[in-house]
């Protein structure tokens, strides 16, 4: 490349902005992201049997106390007697969760490792570009690892999905993801502070999946976590996503879900855009970026 | 002038240290247990600069056990159900998981810290002087067992007294002295397991998918939440490979009804003095054969 090529084409980067070029460098960070997996063939063996694994002990001990895969205690807590059904659901989301908390959120952790954060960072993007395009990766990973666990539950464990009910449930999907990506955000600035971040994601994440009616209802929690899991988006997410598969359109009690899940969004992308424009600056300021 | 004479004085003393020194008197061994044990010490004086560390992995296997808890409560009520007492010969599902859990946590702790050893020390930059140091590999991977098992057994009692409190379960210590004998031979069994690891992880290099796959498969075949009666018969085969299933099953009854048919206890001593010995020819089989074909690659610092 000669030197008038190698200028122009840096003129033309550093013109560059505006929506559709954000989400064109934000697909460019997912792609680069399932390269960097598929280069360890055993990611692949990992993606394909993990979701199968995650459920397999759930469905292991509720076999162990119910017997059968009906029960009727289950019933007077849930509505339903199909308890199978009620938590492969449950923990096919739950899958999707974790994907975007631990991989979207130890995203620059990640790249500050591999010694490519301040490359990333100086490259004329947008800061927050940066985790949505990660975002993005997490949740094609993620997705598709809600609809491998999904097949596997209806295949071999007896799981009854309504059909009618998923592109509805897609929708909840997206819903979830802002919600989400709001506390994705605020994990993504312990990270960029505190650094080796994992312990508090580990900690963060698996309250937020504790109070989660991911593979039982939040009646059986204590009364003060309950109240504190009608705050999280991932509970009115799992909620409405089950009850569209279960249900269909015409699930009971869906469009207060719906209605909650939109309130909490706003809040929680709000609270975590303003949290990560500001920490990511103090942090520069600082000149910590690149600390370990 | 001067330095060339005093580059020519220490070539001179280096040669004459090497002469009288350790090096030239060094024969290959099977085991070097003074290596073992400055690893062990190393390993340990780094954990206490992160002592929140031990305490946080004593306390976060809680609110992976509590889901498990919750689901059992939702699906049968709490605390029991009959299906549960008929298949376990327990009555409380949460007594019977919360002492599976503590096991558990060794079984973690061999397949995450054992195996994945050297990837760390890759990490740190010390992977290559510690494998052109002159002593056994086999020392620095037991040295690291070691002390991972210090480690493991104090972030596995803060496990149990707090799961214990706050699930209000509580265990007999009538026989705890066959209690630590099964512990202990378990322990040392897993050692060859977290051997095999090590091997693995040098040639496979990311750790974090072969381990987690792993742990994953080992947790569901293990009696751990649940008994092992509802597994399909190739599955509960497969559980009676591992070295901790026999210790899970003796350890539950010793610590919950507090007596054990002697027989079916020495028995079990056998089993697992046999899957020791087995675990242990192939953990180091697989780690020298890891470690030659990295070797042979060249792909030992690779990532």
């Amino acid at each position: 490349m000669t030197q008038t090529e190698s200028s122009s084409l840096h003129e033309k980067m550093m013109k560059r902005g505006g929506l559709r070029a954000e989400l064109r460098a934000a697909n460019a960070l997912s792609i680069k992201q399932w390269r960097v997996e598929f280069s360890y063939p055993l990611s692949v063996l990992y993606f394909i049997v993990m979701p199968f694994l995650w459920f397999l002990p759930m469905l292991l001990a509720g076999t162990a106390v119910a017997g059968s895969p009906t029960s009727s205690v289950f019933g007077t807590y849930t509505g339903t007697t199909d308890w199978v059904t009620y938590i492969a659901i449950g923990s096919a989301f739950s899958g999707l969760a974790m994907s975007l908390f631990w991989g979207t959120g130890m995203a620059f952790r990640r790249e500050q490792n591999v010694g490519t954060l301040e490359t990333l960072m100086t490259t004329p993007i947008r800061r927050d570009t940066i985790v949505w395009g990660t975002m993005l990766h997490n949740v094609q990973h993620g997705g598709l690892g809600v609809i491998l666990q999904l097949i596997f539950s209806v295949l071999f464990f007896g799981a009854t999905l309504n059909l009618w009910g998923v592109f509805p449930a897609l929708g909840i999907v997206v819903l979830a993801v802002i919600g989400m990506q709001g506390i994705v955000f605020a994990l993504t600035c312990i990270v960029l502070l505190a650094k080796q971040g994992w312990m508090i994601i580990e900690v963060v994440s698996e309250v937020f999946l504790i109070i989660a009616p991911i593979s039982y209802p939040i009646v059986v929690l204590p009364p003060i976590l309950q109240y504190v899991s009608l705050a999280s988006p991932l509970t009115w997410s799992v909620d409405a996503f089950r009850s569209f598969l279960m249900y269909g359109f015409l699930a009971p009690g869906i469009i207060q879900a719906v209605a909650a899940l939109l309130i909490i969004d706003i809040l929680f992308i709000v609270v975590g855009s303003l949290l990560f424009k500001y920490t990511e600056r103090y942090v520069r300021a600082q000149g910590a970026l690149s600390q370990f | 002038m001067m330095q060339t004479r005093e580059s020519l004085r220490s070539a001179d003393e280096e040669r004459e240290e090497l002469e009288n020194g350790y090096l030239t008197d060094f024969q290959p061994r099977m085991m070097d247990w003074n290596a073992s044990r400055i690893f062990a010490v190393k390993n340990i004086r780094i954990a206490i600069r992160y002592p929140t560390n031990v305490l946080i992995w004593g306390l976060l296997p809680i609110l992976w056990l509590a889901p498990y808890l919750l689901m059992m409560t939702a699906v049968a009520g709490p605390g029991t159900s009959e299906y549960f007492s008929e298949v376990s010969g327990f009555s409380d599902f949460l007594q019977f998981a919360v002492i599976g859990w503590f096991i558990f946590k060794y079984i973690d702790a061999s397949i995450w810290s054992i195996g994945n050893n050297f990837r760390w020390e890759q990490f740190s930059g010390t992977l290559e002087p510690l494998f052109v140091t002159p002593v056994p590999r086999i020392s620095i991977l037991l040295g690291a067992a070691f002390s991972d098992t210090v480690q493991t057994t104090i972030s596995a009692f803060i496990l149990l007294f707090t799961a214990m409190a706050l699930f209000g379960v509580s265990y007999t210590l009538v026989a705890v002295g066959p209690i630590i004998v099964i512990m202990l031979l378990m322990i040392i069994a897993f050692y060859g397991f977290g051997f095999m690891l090590a091997g693995m992880i040098l040639v496979f290099k990311d750790p974090s998918v072969l381990t987690e796959l792993i742990n994953n498969a080992v947790f569901t075949v293990s009696p751990i939440t649940y008994p092992l009666q509802v597994l399909p018969a190739p599955a509960r085969f497969a559980a009676y490979l591992i070295p901790s299933t026999i210790a899970i099953v003796v350890i539950r009854d010793l610590a919950i009804i507090g007596t054990y048919d002697l027989f079916l206890f020495l028995q079990s001593i056998a089993l697992m003095c046999g899957i020791l010995i087995f675990f242990w020819a192939v953990g180091i089989g697989v780690f020298n054969y890891g470690e030659k074909w990295t070797k042979e690659r060249g792909s030992m610092g690779g990532f």
